[in-house]
């Protein structure tokens, strides 16, 4: 099977968007899924969030981040990745909540908003809310690439006010839910923003849902490396996520594992510019 | 007569094998080997055989070897072992084959696993094949899982003309061979060329699959006639205490997944990381806790620890293994048992607490059983810790067929054929034991074999 790329484009100067070959990915997606990606044969095997898909195609949004985001972000239409594996994860169920909210702050969260807004509204009795926040002007993705036309209500919000409402995802959260009843929330992005976000509905009595990343090897459940403690229990957030219930995670234990690696990706990073720096 | 002492093996210096991960036995050249099956008594009852889980005819091909007929040696244990390049690694032959050779009582066995392994590579230096063309029988079997169970059971099956097809969720084949053993004990190019042979004698091997996940079970139940399920036992078991999210703790399998299947220890031309501090701790005392000290002294490790809440002669690894380890500078902590893990403020771990030990009677596998001996706990400083306590069997699959019974431990419940409460569905490996050898997962898969095709020709 040939992952070849057909299409790539910029959201905004850090994230671009791929449209990848992977029919037996595609065929079996559902909003909340993940990838697996291996760019190279001798490459790490990365977890992304599928934003659709369509035909035999699945489309991602990646951020430039590291060694292998970056080296991608050198690829063009037409190039094939190595290997692409999913869907991943076991998404929360897609039903009648009635007022949901899907709200994001970040690359993984918005492709997440979405995939989830698009198949929330299609459900009958479900009031779908996204909120999208950016930090400023520059960084708003294209409107097609915004769950603007998948949402009954779409908030944009940039951290400066430069465009939309001003403030983060979080304080858009807030006012809704002051102002009204909100039934469901999901939630993905930055994870210590995740962490204020699930304490915020908390205190509102309103269940959340949010995506606890980690980081990940294999991706089955064999290794234990993405393991999160959702109330004292040990799970998988590869096999058992990587949604959870925001009430219940241990954040401090999340975030800080989440860093385990930061050395070694400099190391890496460091290597990859200097090859790249040998190559121009 | 005096006996004759086994011809040693020639192997890699300790101080030179701890920088690399290039094969520790450098293996019997065809004169050793030889010499070896010389000293073969040849006896009338060759209890040897007794000893070897899937009844190989060591006798036989250890005669030929002593005639220099390797190919025919070669032929002749491809018989009953798909994989004689392997086994003949990481088989535990003290307990097995050689643990009943009649000259194990003098403390000079044949050395039958070396032999074998000698036969296998030669006749991989000779691309030497046993070509089978089997006669098609319109039979489709899948197979789940790429371990040595699978692999056997696909060779069997194959060759009584079964289409065969393996689903492996990782993007390699040959499940713990491939991810868990280093190459150090198992060289990636014996386990290339021996799942070749699967290729060559016309297995269809389907990688990325995750039955269950993005292979619908369903699908799986009415595309095929019979399905083995060999999804092995790779979910970690962790020791639930204090400080267990602590950055720089590892389950044995992430850390053995990250260096073999994902080559951390070539990075960063190799793209996945791993970090190994200087003083770690590994708890358990099985062929996965040797593996992983091992490899954390190749990582640059400067002082290793095994952590055992027994004594090394209690221990389930290989006496190879430990042995290796013991010259490779791994320092055997025995009769302590981890209470708890402690970490500094920014979540990395420091430090282990530990219990020590006393046998008090013996426990159901008959090894006397240790007890913590109240009040002696103490600290011991590290940096990584590596959980190898065992692990259990992989529950993705199990999670997403809820009608497949199981036992409450996570095993696959089977009858005396092999087959699951599900009609044409059978099971073997890791996934019912929960933790084995390589070559009871063979011979596992060997029955199972001989199960599916009677199944099918009902
Ligand atoms: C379920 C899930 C969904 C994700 N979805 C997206 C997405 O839609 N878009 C996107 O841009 N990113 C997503 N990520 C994060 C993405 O996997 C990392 O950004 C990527 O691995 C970085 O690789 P790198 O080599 O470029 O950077 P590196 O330098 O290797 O890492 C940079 C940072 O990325 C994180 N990271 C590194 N390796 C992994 C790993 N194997 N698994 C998880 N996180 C890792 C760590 O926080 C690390 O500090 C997702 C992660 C998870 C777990
Ligand atoms: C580090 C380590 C060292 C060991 N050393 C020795 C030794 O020296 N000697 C010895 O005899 N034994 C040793 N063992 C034990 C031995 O390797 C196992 O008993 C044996 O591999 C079990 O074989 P199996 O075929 O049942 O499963 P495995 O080898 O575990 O293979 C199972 C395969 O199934 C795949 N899989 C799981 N779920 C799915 C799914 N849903 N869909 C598709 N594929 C799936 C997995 O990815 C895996 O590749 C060791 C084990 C480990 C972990
Ligand atoms: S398969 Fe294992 S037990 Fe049997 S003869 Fe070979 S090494 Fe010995
Ligand atoms: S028991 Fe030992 S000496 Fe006798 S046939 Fe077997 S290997 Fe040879
Ligand atoms: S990534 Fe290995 S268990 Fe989740």
């Amino acid at each position: 099977m040939k992952h070849t790329i057909t299409r790539k484009e910029d959201l905004n100067a850090a994230d671009y968007v791929i449209d990848v070959i992977a029919p037996k990915v595609a065929k079996k997606f559902r909003p909340g899924n993940f990838a697996v990606l291996i760019t190279r044969s001798n490459g790490e095997r990365i977890p992304m969030s599928i934003e659709k898909a369509e035909g035999d195609k699945i489309t991602m949004y990646i951020k430039r981040l590291g060694k292998t985001s970056r080296e991608l972000d050198t690829w063009n239409v037409g190039d094939a990745l190595y290997k692409v594996i999913g869907p991943m994860g076991t998404p929360p169920p897609l039903k009648k909540y009635g007022t949901v909210v899907f709200a994001s702050d970040l690359v993984c969260g918005h492709a997440e908003n979405n995939a989830m807004c698009r198949e929330l509204k299609k459900i009958e009795g479900n009031h779908v809310i996204s909120i999208q926040s950016f930090p400023t002007k520059e960084d708003v993705y294209p409107e097609k690439e915004r769950a603007k036309k998948d949402a009954d209500e779409y908030i944009l919000a940039t951290g400066d006010g430069s465009v939309g409402r001003k403030g983060h995802m979080i304080d858009v959260l807030q006012e809704l839910l002051e102002e009204r009843k909100i039934d469901m929330v999901f939630a993905g992005g930055d994870i210590p923003a995740l962490q204020k976000l699930s304490e915020l509905t908390k205190k509102y009595n309103v269940p959340v849902m949010t995506t606890v990343r980690q980081i990940m090897v294999d991706a089955t459940g064999m290794c234990g490396s993405c393991r999160v403690f959702i109330d004292g229990e040990q799970k998988l957030a590869c096999i058992d996520g990587p949604m959870f219930d925001g009430h219940k995670v241990d954040w401090e234990a999340a975030i800080s594992r989440l860093a385990m690696f930061k050395g070694k990706e400099a190391e890496a990073m460091e290597c990859y510019n200097e090859k790249m720096k040998a190559v121009v | 007569m005096a006996i004759q002492e086994r011809i040693p093996m020639r192997e890699q210096d300790p101080e030179v094998r701890i920088t690399n991960f290039l094969s520790v036995p450098l293996g019997y050249s065809a004169e050793e080997a030889v010499a070896e099956a010389k000293r073969c008594l040849q006896c009338k009852v060759p209890l040897c055989e007794t000893g070897c889980p899937v009844r190989m005819d060591i006798k036989d091909i250890i005669n030929l070897i002593a005639d220099e007929k390797f190919e025919e040696a070669f032929l002749l244990s491809k018989k009953d072992n798909a994989v004689p390049a392997m086994t003949g690694r990481v088989c535990p032959q003290e307990d097995q084959c050689e643990g009943k050779c009649v000259l194990d009582k003098t403390g000079q066995p044949i050395n039958i696993g070396k032999l074998f392994a000698f036969v296998a590579d030669w006749a991989r230096d000779n691309e030497l094949m046993d070509e089978t063309t089997p006669q098609e029988n319109g039979k489709k079997v899948a197979i789940v899982g790429s371990g040595p169970a699978s692999i056997t059971c696909a060779v069997d099956l194959r060759k009584l003309g079964c289409h065969v097809t393996i689903f492996e969720a990782l993007h390699m084949a040959g499940g713990v061979l491939q991810y868990g053993i280093p190459a150090f004990r198992l060289p990636r190019d014996v386990v290339d060329y021996e799942l070749s042979y699967l290729e060559k004698i016309g297995v269809d091997i389907q990688l990325n699959q995750v039955v269950g996940q993005n292979v619908d079970f369903e699908e799986l139940k009415k595309d095929y006639d019979a399905i083995y399920l060999a999804t092995g036992a790779g979910a970690p078991r962790f020791l639930n205490c204090e400080g267990e999210k602590l950055k720089g703790v590892y389950s044995a399998n992430e850390f053995l997944i990250r260096v073999n299947l994902m080559k951390a220890y070539k990075f960063p031309s190799w793209d996945t990381p791993i970090f190994c501090g200087n003083k770690v701790g590994v708890i358990g005392c099985g062929n996965v806790a040797m593996d992983s000290a091992r490899c954390a002294k190749r990582l640059g490790a400067k002082e290793v620890y095994i952590l055992y809440r027994r004594t090394k002669q209690c221990a389930p690894a290989r006496a190879e293994e430990i042995h290796h380890a013991e010259e490779e500078g791994i320092i055997f902590k025995e009769m302590i048992s981890p209470c708890r893990m402690l970490g500094n403020e920014d979540g990395w771990v420091t430090g282990i607490e530990m219990v020590k030990t006393e046998f008090k009677g013996t426990d159901k596998s008959g090894r006397p059983r240790p007890v913590n001996i109240e009040g002696s706990e103490f600290i011991m400083e590290v940096d990584t810790i590596i959980n190898a306590l065992g692990t259990t069997p992989n529950r993705l699959f199990l999670s997403n067929v809820p009608e497949l019974e199981t036992h409450s431990w996570g095993g696959i419940k089977v009858d005396d054929n092999f087959m699951t409460n599900i009609p044409g569905v059978f099971a073997g490996g890791d996934a019912l034991s929960g933790g084995s050898t390589v070559i009871e997962a063979m011979g596992n898969g060997r029955d199972a074999a001989e199960s599916i095709n009677k199944y099918l020709n009902k």
